[in-house]
């Protein structure tokens, strides 16, 4: 890859972080914060990304998309310059809270094609970030046990205003109300430390383990469940998932976190293997 | 001292004969003097309710407090204690104190649990106290009833179920809700019912009530009462996206409220929940409106259920209450007896002392004057002696005080150490 692409590339991944940032504390407040200032540095790094693909291509002499990076690259590309036309015509700030923080973790595991030399940094402050990254995903998965309790809770008090015949549990449990406000705020916490886990952990492989990390399918499984977490945070945001289809979206991230987890116990020896 | 309870109550007497005893609030200080007046009566206080008259007397223990509170009610509510002989109860000691505590604890009112009875007791004693009627004992008697009562309302679920139907739709709401601040009610036709349950709703924390009606100017006049707005019938399925619990009672003999509407509705409010409580006759909302996802419908045979249901949990948490009761009764006793051992006790530390005092001085008389130290060691060393010699039957007071079969034991430290009773 050409110097210069690799720096737009790095810039617009830079500047698709302020629309992360401004997805995360959507989630975190529940109020829109900072979308004018997300779009204007979204927009200008899709300009930057759309340069860079094409000085990519120029020098390369074909269409940029022959490995996973050029692809995940060109994807990203795709995907917010649809977003930004589909803002443009009818304004759909909400759409941003799920498609920022996909296109800015595309863009960070494309910037990684080009591995750098890590013999400028120690090796404590390398392992650090190992270390933020197992904390965090601790963290997350915690949040995420609290979020699928509550989502239990919830059905069973939800089944219980239905059948209009209170029993003991419609008395020992929560309003749903409480519940609900409960699920949101767990779900929200636990997806802004899922996704710094993966920053994390991407940045930890990146330094330590050059390119060839990507091809594990344990990764593979980690990016979708994080894929689906993004996703169930947005359904609940903008179509208001509850009950039901709530639980059963907490109970597909929960086992695909589980499998994450096992998949990653394996993973764990290889990368001493390297 | 004698303790005793008079009454009648609504599960003892028709109202006839609660409305013969009854004592108008007017009426009651003039009745707690002329009680307090009579010879042997050191306390009282007159409870009177819509449900319940109750007199509570202390006496001094030659008299007979049954026949001073006969002849009171015979010259204060000109009536003959024969015809009222048949519904009275009367508590005497133990029996009086649970039954003013269960009293208190609302659980002997008609609707178990309520709180209206724990204030009309508070009122009675605050005029009692007011008139000089209860001053000691009682007060305290009295005082450790509220105690129980706020110790049952803590820690059982006795008052937390509502037990009407329009109190019911608040509870289920805030069920759904969680908390009711900046919720938005509808009206759709007017009526008692839905109108209370409005009212209720409001003071609960919601913020807006839209009314609608078929006759707009109905509309318009209940609109005023909750400074709500008023909304056009034709209108108002346009406005439900905005709504979160909607109240139906109108006259019409179909329904007003469709499924295919409210699944619109629910996805224009994406998927927040909603009430939906139908209390009209015919219902104005189709019930398999409830099959869909956060749409709670509750008909007026629903709400009814739901109060069935808490009337029997309340029943359940009464008898907590009552074990609670129980104990505190228990609790009461044992620090009343341990109040009657306290003259022995004294006695026997005065007695003690002064078999010390006269000893030192038949020594001091033999001896003559002896130095400061050696009047301290004296001092010491007797008092040394009688501490040890009156704690084994202090200890012994104090434990046999709450026991059943500790009268007799009592009896004989008195005798063995020469108390005069």
């Amino acid at each position: 890859m050409a110097e210069m692409s690799v720096i737009w590339l790095r810039v617009a991944a830079a500047l698709y972080s302020v629309g992360l940032l401004h997805a995360i504390l959507t989630l975190v407040r529940k109020r829109e914060h900072l979308f004018r200032v997300s779009l204007t540095a979204v927009s200008i790094g899709a300009v930057l990304h759309g340069v860079s693909i094409v000085e990519e291509g120029l020098l390369m002499n074909r269409c940029p998309i022959a490995n996973f990076y050029e692809t995940s690259s060109m994807c990203a590309f795709l995907i917010i310059t649809l977003f930004l036309l589909v803002y443009w015509r009818y304004k759909t700030e909400s759409l941003g809270v799920f498609i920022f923080p996909l296109v800015f973790v595309m863009t960070m595991v494309s910037t990684m094609g080009n591995p750098v030399d890590a013999s400028w940094s120690n090796p404590i402050l390398r392992s650090a970030w190992l270390d933020v990254h197992i904390t965090l995903v601790l963290l997350g998965f915690a949040a995420l046990a609290f979020t699928a309790g509550a989502s239990l809770l919830y059905l069973f008090q939800e089944r219980e205003l239905k059948r209009k015949k209170p029993r003991k549990l419609y008395y020992r449990l929560p309003p749903l109300g409480t519940l609900d406000e409960l699920i949101s705020r767990s779900m929200a916490l636990g997806f802004v430390l899922m996704t710094l886990a993966v920053i994390a952990a991407t940045t930890w492989a990146f330094i330590e383990h050059k390119t060839e990390w990507i091809s594990q399918p344990a990764i593979a499984i980690s990016f979708i469940t994080w894929g689906c977490y993004l996703a169930m945070v947005f359904l609940r945001m903008t179509a208001g998932w509850r009950g039901r289809k709530a639980a059963i979206m907490v109970i597909v991230v929960v086992g695909l976190s589980a499998i994450t987890w096992v998949a990653h116990a394996r993973l764990g020896s290889w990368l001493t293997k390297q | 001292m004698k303790l005793l309870v008079t009454g009648v109550s609504h599960k003892t007497a028709p109202v006839e004969v609660r409305e013969c005893l009854a004592f108008p609030e007017p009426a009651l200080p003039d009745a707690l003097q002329l009680l307090k007046a009579r010879p042997g009566v050191s306390e009282a206080c007159i409870l009177s309710t819509c449900n319940r008259v109750e007199i509570t007397v202390t006496t001094d223990d030659p008299f007979d407090p049954q026949a001073l509170v006969d002849d009171f009610l015979r010259e204060s509510r000109m009536v003959a204690p024969a015809s009222f002989e048949p519904y009275v109860y009367r508590h005497a000691g133990q029996s009086a104190i649970h039954h003013l505590f269960r009293v208190a604890a609302s659980l002997d009112s008609m609707v178990v649990g309520e709180p209206q009875i724990l204030g009309q007791l508070k009122n009675a004693y605050g005029v009692a106290k007011s008139q000089g009627a209860i001053c000691g004992w009682l007060e305290g008697l009295l005082e450790r009833a509220f105690t129980v009562a706020k110790r049952v309302r803590s820690e059982t679920g006795i008052g937390q179920m509502a037990v009407s139907v329009s109190y019911a739709a608040v509870e289920l709401a805030r069920k759904i809700f969680g908390s009711l601040n900046h919720r938005t009610v509808m009206i759709a036709g007017a009526g008692k019912m839905s109108e209370l349950a409005a009212r209720h709703l409001r003071r609960s924390g919601a913020t807006h009530v839209f009314v609608t009606n078929r006759t707009h100017e109905r509309a318009i006049e209940m609109a005023k009462l909750f400074q709500g707005t008023p909304v056009e019938y034709n209108r108002f399925v346009d406005m439900l996206p905005e709504v979160d619990i909607l109240i139906a009672s109108s006259g019409a003999p179909h329904y007003i409220v469709h499924k295919e509407e409210m699944q619109r509705v629910i996805s224009a409010r994406r998927n927040k929940p909603m009430f939906l409580i139908d209390i009209a006759v015919p219902r104005n909302i189709e019930p398999s409106v409830n099959d869909l996802d956060n749409v709670f419908l509750y008909d007026i045979d629903d709400l009814q259920e739901v109060v069935n249901a808490n009337i029997r949990e309340r029943q359940k948490e009464a008898e907590r209450a009552e074990e609670i009761v129980k104990q505190e009764v228990e609790r009461m006793m044992a620090r009343l007896k341990v109040q009657e051992v306290t003259p022995t006790i004294v006695s026997l530390q005065e007695e003690l002392e002064r078999i010390r005092v006269a000893e030192i001085e038949k020594v001091r008389r033999k001896y003559g004057p002896v130095t400061r130290e050696q009047e301290e060691a004296w001092e010491m060393l007797t008092r040394g002696i009688m501490n040890k010699v009156a704690h084994g039957p202090i200890s012994e007071l104090r434990l046999q005080a709450g026991q059943p079969d500790g009268e007799p034991v009592i009896a004989a430290i008195r005798k063995v150490f020469r108390l005069q009773s």
